[in-house]
């Protein structure tokens, strides 16, 4: 008796034993169910045919908590709690590389880069290694309801390859006409405080990673265009991410400027089909300005305290990183734009969108990405954003530009003393 | 030994009860060294430290030395002390009338009344954050109402203008808070005796005056009490600001705690310059328990 329970016991352990060998979990954290999390659903589909001996699991994390824990957990030690791999916004990329230093694991000779984009690639590249499989691309379009224009006598043409005063005359009249709100977008600007900048091919930071903020042609322009905007009564401006969806999805505005990831949110409002449409954005009034730009965007990174971080790069590399099919897939359903560069060729990015009256939207959205300025971003990306922010708010209470720049400046300065 | 004081005779079952007692407060003097004063130390010796993520380095008192040349530090300093000096008096004052008048016994439900009073404090502060922030945006409950009604035309920035986003914390913080408050004075109310009242009536008091010359005298240790936990409340005032403005407009509602947060896990994370700032609201919040216990307590 007592043998024959020891020989089921043993078996019992050798089975699970075996099990646990073949069965390699990986944890993933994102956000946004409608883009990242989708993506990550499909790219497990297409994983599993290549190696089903991986699970995945993908936890839904939103973007902000996603930092917050990654940094609770590198600079306390316990880098246990963190997933397998972690979706990273594009612009806190070199914060994380270079304030910890050996906590993520390098990517080198995994991973084809050169089917990738060479910006997305430089955002994660630390030390000379690259840390990162590019994800989504965040050009910046104007998305806008096509029927408010018509209402004020306006055709998409009109709302293309245009200034930001045009843009706000425009605004004017349509909101005369619908009694809408032409735009909306975060109370505090802040994506257009990037996006705008990066426009114009300038950036926070000089070549060298100094501060250049208050000589910066601009950074004054679109400081200028955000003060005008906000007195122009076009803009709503929502206090937080749900108001903002809400804005449009209801009708009470009728133009978001936003990176192209905001599709997936647009299309949720069913009701809304066929009235809209896509345009590149407005454009500073300055020398170099342009009517192209890019907001958000991401990329996968892969913690180096994953147990099995080469199970993760392969995951990701043979998925995010090599099948075409795979990105034919999320873009029809999610608008994931991608920056692998192979995919474009696929026949989805060529067809009509019904959502958006029949427009070819997404040939249009790689058409705008290739022309996207391509600026140098630091490891203060938001920290500068967020002074600039700050001095805007101090310019509607009352304060010059002049005065608020060179705040703006040295606190920056100050910051990264 | 003078013949007042007479010898304690220490008897040996004396002393036993007393090593007893000492191991009776063991476990929770050791959890107070532990969870407290451990963490207090390392905390100050991180303050010490400068530099991001996880490549720190002694740089001696320098992070102190840089809080004074910190524009965010300086304007969070300046929003809590608003909230203190705007919040807590509005509150103290309101719990306090609030008491006396729910201490009426020939009021009818004042069971009911001190239970809805005091309800508020058993929501979290996130989702009583979450309530008010529903009430005041752009297109929340109130401003919906005052559309409709056709008070105003275009919808109040209740929390996209420094100033309004302040005084809605404030008003979140009393509806929170004020109840909490109110129980300590109803539980010090009910300790005086109502034989004074009767005294004073006769002598001709108005109701005015029995509040100031025998309710509020009388709650003295209560109402420093309260103070001082206000006090200290306010100046680690967060969540209120971390969900419903973010600190917002700019850094028009930031306080410190939340500069601490920001610092600590949202920006580039200076670990020894945030524990630097928490060691100065820790003075602080020393300091002012000090003056109000010098200025309350006359004995």
């Amino acid at each position: 008796m007592k043998k024959l329970f020891a020989l089921l016991l043993a078996t019992v352990m050798l089975l699970s034993a075996a099990s646990a060998l073949a069965q390699t979990k990986l944890t993933v954290w994102c956000w946004d169910p409608a883009f990242n999390i989708y993506a990550m659903e499909e790219a497990k589909k297409v994983y599993a045919q290549i190696n089903p001996d991986v699970e995945i699991e993908v936890i839904e994390t939103l973007s902000g908590d996603c930092e917050t824990r990654q940094t609770t957990a590198l600079s306390s030690g316990q880098t246990d709690t963190l997933p397998d791999i972690v979706l990273m916004q594009d612009n806190s990329g070199r914060r994380f590389l270079d304030t910890f230093p050996g906590a993520y694991f390098p990517m080198d000779g995994l991973v084809d880069y050169d089917n990738f984009a060479t910006y997305k690639i430089d955002k994660f590249t630390s030390g000379g290694k690259r840390y990162a499989v590019p994800f989504d691309n965040g050009v910046a379009a104007t998305f806008v309801r096509t029927d408010y224009l018509e209402a004020a006598g306006f055709t998409l043409a009109d709302l293309t390859d245009i200034t930001w005063d045009r843009f706000i005359e425009i605004g004017l009249k349509v909101k005369e006409a619908t009694g809408n709100y032409m735009l909306v977008t975060q109370a505090g600007y802040a994506d257009f405080v990037s996006m705008m900048t990066q426009s114009a091919d300038f950036w926070f930071f000089d070549d060298e990673g100094h501060p250049n903020i208050n000589t910066n042609p601009a950074v004054r322009a679109m400081v200028e265009t955000i003060v005008k905007l906000h007195d122009s009564g076009i803009v709503k401006e929502a206090v937080d991410w749900s108001e903002y969806i809400a804005s449009f999805n209801n009708g009470s505005a009728g133009s978001t400027i936003q990176g192209c990831w905001i599709i997936g949110s647009i299309v949720l409002a069913k009701d809304q089909a066929g009235k809209w449409g896509v345009t590149n954005i407005p454009r500073l009034d300055i020398e170099s300005g342009t009517n192209y730009s890019s907001q958000g965007g991401s990329s996968w990174v892969v913690p180096a305290s994953s147990k099995n971080p080469e199970a993760a790069v392969d995951f990701l590399s043979k998925t995010f990183g090599a099948s075409v099919e795979f990105y034919q897939t999320i873009l029809q359903s999610s608008g994931a734009i991608a920056t692998y560069l192979p995919a474009a060729d696929g026949p989805a990015y060529s067809e009509p969108h019904p959502f958006f009256n029949g427009q070819k939207v997404f040939e249009d959205l790689m058409n705008y990405s290739s022309k996207v300025p391509l600026v140098k971003y630091g490891v203060y990306n938001y920290e500068a954003r967020d002074e600039i922010v700050n001095a805007i708010e101090a310019i509607f209470n009352g304060a010059s530009i002049d005065t608020a720049l060179n705040d703006a400046q040295s606190a920056i300065e100050f910051i990264m003393e | 030994m003078t013949a007042l004081r007479a010898p304690r005779p220490k008897g040996g079952l004396e002393r036993k009860t007393a090593r007893k007692g000492w191991l009776f407060i063991l476990p929770a003097v050791f959890l107070i060294l532990v969870l407290s004063f451990y963490p207090m130390i390392q905390a100050f010796l991180l303050s010490l430290q400068k530099g991001s993520g996880n490549q720190l380095s002694y740089g001696g008192f320098s992070n102190y030395q840089r809080l004074p040349k910190d524009n965010t530090y300086v304007t969070a300093l300046g929003n809590t002390f608003f909230y203190l000096i705007v919040q807590v008096p509005i509150m103290l004052v309101l719990a306090l009338i609030l008491a006396v008048m729910l201490n009426d016994e020939k009021l009818m439900g004042r069971g009911i009344y001190r239970t809805l009073i005091f309800l508020p404090c058993a929501t979290s502060l996130v989702s009583c954050s979450m309530i008010f922030l529903q009430l005041f945006s752009n297109n929340g409950l109130l401003n919906s109402i005052m559309l409709k009604l056709g008070w105003v035309s275009e919808p109040i920035p209740f929390l996209t203008n420094a100033l309004y986003a302040r005084l809605v914390i404030v008003v979140t913080m009393l509806w929170r808070w004020t109840g909490y408050n109110m129980v300590f004075y109803l539980a010090g109310l009910q300790n005086i005796d109502h034989q004074i009242y009767e005294a004073a009536r006769i002598d001709g008091a108005t109701a005015f005056h029995q509040f100031t010359k025998i309710t509020v005298p009388l709650l003295r240790p209560i109402i420093l009490f309260t103070t001082v936990l206000s006090t200290n409340g306010t100046l680690q005032l967060f969540d209120e600001v971390r969900i419903m403005t973010a600190g917002g407009p700019g850094i028009g509602t930031a306080t410190l705690s939340w500069y601490i947060y920001r610092i600590t896990f949202e920006s580039v994370p200076r670990f020894g310059y945030a524990a630097a700032m928490a060691f100065t609201i820790f003075i602080m919040v020393a300091i002012l328990a000090f003056i109000q216990m010098k200025v309350g307590d006359r004995q």
